[in-house]
């Protein structure tokens, strides 16, 4: 399994100019959480546009689906249009393209709820902010998502006190 | 010194979450968290290649 890079990862969509945002732990960890994580999770614009853009980024990282990798099965555009999950390895380590989080929220959805970061080198990202993490998370209180709550919680309010 | 000098000086929230840490990880910029992150994720990963087969 390749190595997780993930500003390799972050730039080649910031560079193939593809609307994306970052979720999911790494999120987290952009917003001063100390927690770990191994892959990158994002949520991307599905319009037809956008899409072309993420797969030739995709082609470019050699994006497979992780599930069969011997299968060697890419994502192709009717793939990404869709609402679902598309957990990939590529050369920077695991990557979930994801439709919508939490109860079907899309990247129109969470922009808002979204803010740019510098996230070194000048690749700046649009990181989904620290209290939707955690209000997404009290949503679907997962086991995963209610073992990092305690965590997410406390680093929020550090964060509103300043 | 008295006793008290000698105690650990932790802190942690009622529900035990270390609150240093999260001060800590709070001085730095987006840029440096994923830096803190690239290391430890690189070298978790490397620990399990040296132990892959045991």
């Amino acid at each position: 399994m390749p190595d997780s890079d993930f500003l390799t990862a972050l730039r080649a969509l910031h560079e193939g100019g593809v609307e994306f945002a970052v979720v999911g732990g790494l999120a987290a960890v952009l917003n001063g959480a100390p927690v770990n994580t191994f892959d990158l999770d994002i949520v991307h614009a599905r319009d037809e546009t956008n899409v072309a853009k993420l797969l030739q980024v995709l082609d470019r990282l050699d994006a497979i689906y992780r599930m069969q990798p011997d299968r060697r099965l890419r994502p192709d555009a009717s793939h990404l249009r869709s609402a679902g999950h598309h957990n990939l390895i590529t050369t920077c380590g695991p990557l979930d393209v994801l439709g919508t989080i939490g109860r079907g929220l899309n990247y129109e959805d969470l922009l808002a709820h979204t803010v740019e970061m510098d996230t070194g080198g000048g690749v700046r990202v649009r990181v989904l902010s620290l209290a939707k993490i955690v209000a997404l998370k009290e949503e679907l209180a997962g086991e995963k998502d209610l073992a990092v709550l305690p965590i997410l919680r406390r680093t929020l309010e550090q964060k509103q006190r300043g | 010194m008295t006793e008290r000098d000698l105690q650990p000086q932790t802190e942690y929230s009622e529900d035990g979450v270390d609150l240093s840490l999260i001060r800590w990880m709070l001085s730095l910029t987006p840029a440096e968290r994923l830096q803190f992150l690239q290391r430890q994720v690189n070298a978790i990963l490397a620990i399990r290649k040296l132990n892959a087969g045991q």
